[in-house]
């Protein structure tokens, strides 16, 4: 391994990085505005969680830590549950929730984990491993106005950090409260789907560790199948509540290449029951704003004409 | 075709609310509130009274040359130094202000941050040039078809600076701020307003008298017909102010708005022209464009009042 370090350190590079202050300055200024070839597109990836078969253990938050090297949030007692990363942040890319659904009744007479249909006062635990949902209109993705946010030739949702600036605009876009700006490099931060692992022909650190295979991953299409084969599984086994979130569009809002199998509405997992795509409504407001500002106009015109002889 | 869209229906049928047990994330918020505060308000305004003093300006030169080159020629130097003020406040709010550039590597109409960038940045050129021509006017060399070709170029930029700033605080999916459809036009609008008791103030320090008659006119028709964007942005925003203040702070915030900006502006303007009544206009107004934009700013970040109240 050693020797191997070695051999790579000895390699020539490709270019001296600038070493003078003024050659280092117009690096900085010019180096964003130079671009690459765009990669050969590829066949779109993405996850599906089917949370029925989660069983809380976080591996799935560690893994994506480790891969990524994301430092950790410390440590916090958030008297929810298991969940003590409490949201996802620039450093906690993948977020385990715990739903506990418990009646007074019930839990004296002992906890039942099955999944009962039709059963008023359920006794159960929900789990739902949260990340980015890498939406294929990604308002995200809309709103940067560096380019930093681009969608790769797995068409995934991915940050380059080196480009973004910090408006936090995406922070602001984003339906799903996923992206956060970090308070130590001022630059915003997300799951990036293992974009590295994937080009290495990897999956996602995640998938890898989920012990359950509740996180799949793969071709979005054959994903799809398969969620949908599995909730008919579910429906036939008397698991009615079963449904999907996010495989296919809605009136405001795309799929999602990062979807999720469900047993209860999406906001008791913290997601938005209607997700809306806020680009719709930018032509309408461009126009008032457009209209509010002409007839601001029209009457100062009007008076200065009216009033100058 | 039927039954497969029923089949399909059924895949993504989430359980009715009740039917299932509740709990959970369901009372939290869903989306991250972005470092925007303070100075995000101060931005705005200094926006608006940057572009608005230069489109009152430009559209009353344009209109009334021979009424109101001299005011606009003190006019242009003073809006390119509250635009640079903006500006300022701009970059430093960034989380990395040294990549500021960064936004003009690429052009995105489907970014109002983009647009506006590119609106400001191109604005800055022309409204620098006609500032620069004002002043060497004043100095002697005049070039005075340059300057009104400067005025001409910078109008659309202007507008454009002026009419994405509420685009870009609408189209995003913070609670409160994704109903405000009128706030674009509120703040277009209201930077025509100050704009207008900007230019008022001073052609009424320069002493010139028929323009401050005309402009005080203008300045009470603006006056009048901001309360029409203001009135449906505050009917946008009903609904999440209901849910962040209780009625009684609504109605304080809301009587101080209207007699700040409205009526005693109007007020001042109606009773005299003179150099201190103006002023005494355009601070009121100021301090009511500001209190709109900051209550409009702090939304995201203000918690719902059954939390704060503990109900």
């Amino acid at each position: 391994m050693a020797s191997r370090e070695k051999q790579l350190s000895a390699l020539p590079q490709t270019s001296d990085p600038p070493r003078g202050r003024l050659s280092q300055l117009v690096g900085r200024l010019t180096y964003p505005f130079l671009r690459g070839e765009a990669p050969k597109p590829r066949p779109a990836t993405g996850f599906y969680t089917d949370t029925t078969v989660c069983i809380g253990c976080k591996a799935c938050e560690v893994a994506c830590k480790q891969w990524n090297q994301l430092p950790s949030d410390g440590f916090n007692w958030s008297g929810n549950s298991y969940d003590n990363t409490t949201e996802l942040s620039a450093t906690s890319w993948r977020h385990v929730k715990f739903i506990e659904q418990f009646s007074d009744e019930k839990s004296s007479q002992g906890i039942s984990l099955a999944i009962v249909p039709n059963e008023p006062d359920l006794n159960r635990w929900l789990m739902m491993s949260d990340h980015c949902k890498h939406c294929l209109a990604a308002p995200c993705h809309q709103a940067c106005p560096t380019g930093a946010i681009i969608q790769n030739e797995f068409e995934n949702v991915y940050i380059q950090a080196d480009i973004c600036n910090g408006c936090s605009c995406c922070v602001a876009a984003c339906p799903f409260g996923v992206i956060t700006r970090s308070d130590m490099g001022g630059h915003s931060h997300k799951c990036t789907l293992c974009y590295d692992r994937q080009r290495d022909g990897l999956e996602p650190a995640c998938a890898k560790a989920c012990p359950t295979d509740s996180i799949h991953f793969g071709p979005i299409d054959e994903l799809r199948e398969r969620a949908r084969k599995r909730v008919q599984e579910l429906h036939r086994r008397g698991v009615t509540q079963a449904y999907l979130y996010g495989d296919a569009p809605s009136q405001t809002y795309s799929e999602l290449h990062s979807f999720y199998l469900l047993v209860d509405r999406p906001s008791v997992y913290g997601l938005p029951d209607d997700p809306f795509n806020p680009w719709l409504h930018m032509m309408g407001d461009y126009a008032r704003s457009i209209a509010g500002g002409l007839a601001a106009i029209a009457a100062l015109l009007v008076v200065v004409l009216l009033s100058r002889s | 075709m039927r039954e497969d869209s029923t089949a399909r229906q059924l895949l993504n049928e989430p359980p009715v609310a009740g039917a299932a047990s509740e709990g959970g994330y369901a009372n939290l918020p869903v989306t991250k509130a972005p470092g925007w505060h303070g100075m995000i308000a101060w931005d705005a305004l200094l926006n608006g009274m940057a572009t608005g003093l230069f489109m009152a300006a430009a559209v009353s030169e344009l209109a009334a040359p021979a009424v109101f080159t001299e005011v606009a020629k003190l006019a242009y130097p003073v809006a390119l130094v509250l635009l640079l003020v903006d500006l300022g406040l701009l970059v430093s709010d960034l989380g990395d202000s040294l990549r500021f550039h960064h936004m003009l590597r690429v052009f995105k109409p489907g970014s109002p941050m983009s647009v506006g960038t590119w609106c400001l940045t191109i604005f800055s050129l022309p409204l620098t040039a006609a500032a620069a021509l004002s002043v060497l006017a004043e100095l002697g060399w005049d070039f005075e078809w340059a300057r009104i070709l400067a005025v001409i170029v910078g109008l659309l930029p202007a507008f454009g600076s002026a009419a994405y700033k509420g685009v870009l605080l609408s189209t995003n999916a913070q609670p409160g701020w994704k109903d405000a459809r009128w706030l674009g036009g509120y703040l277009t609008n209201s930077a025509l307003l100050i704009g207008c008791a900007e230019l008022l103030l001073l052609s009424a320090a320069l002493g010139q008298m028929q323009a401050t008659a005309i402009l005080r006119t203008a300045f009470i028709l603006l006056l009048v017909l901001n309360l029409i964007p203001l009135g449906l942005l505050f009917a946008n925003l009903q609904p999440t102010h209901a849910r962040l203040y209780t009625r009684e702070e609504q109605w304080r915030v809301g009587v101080l708005i209207f007699a700040a900006g409205t009526l005693i502006p109007l007020g001042l303007t109606l009773l005299s022209g003179s150099l201190l009544s103006v002023f005494g206009s355009l601070i009121f107004l100021l301090l009511e464009s500001w209190l709109v934009r900051f209550v409009y700013v702090k939304i995201p970040h203000t918690s719902p009042l059954e939390i704060r109240t503990g109900k």
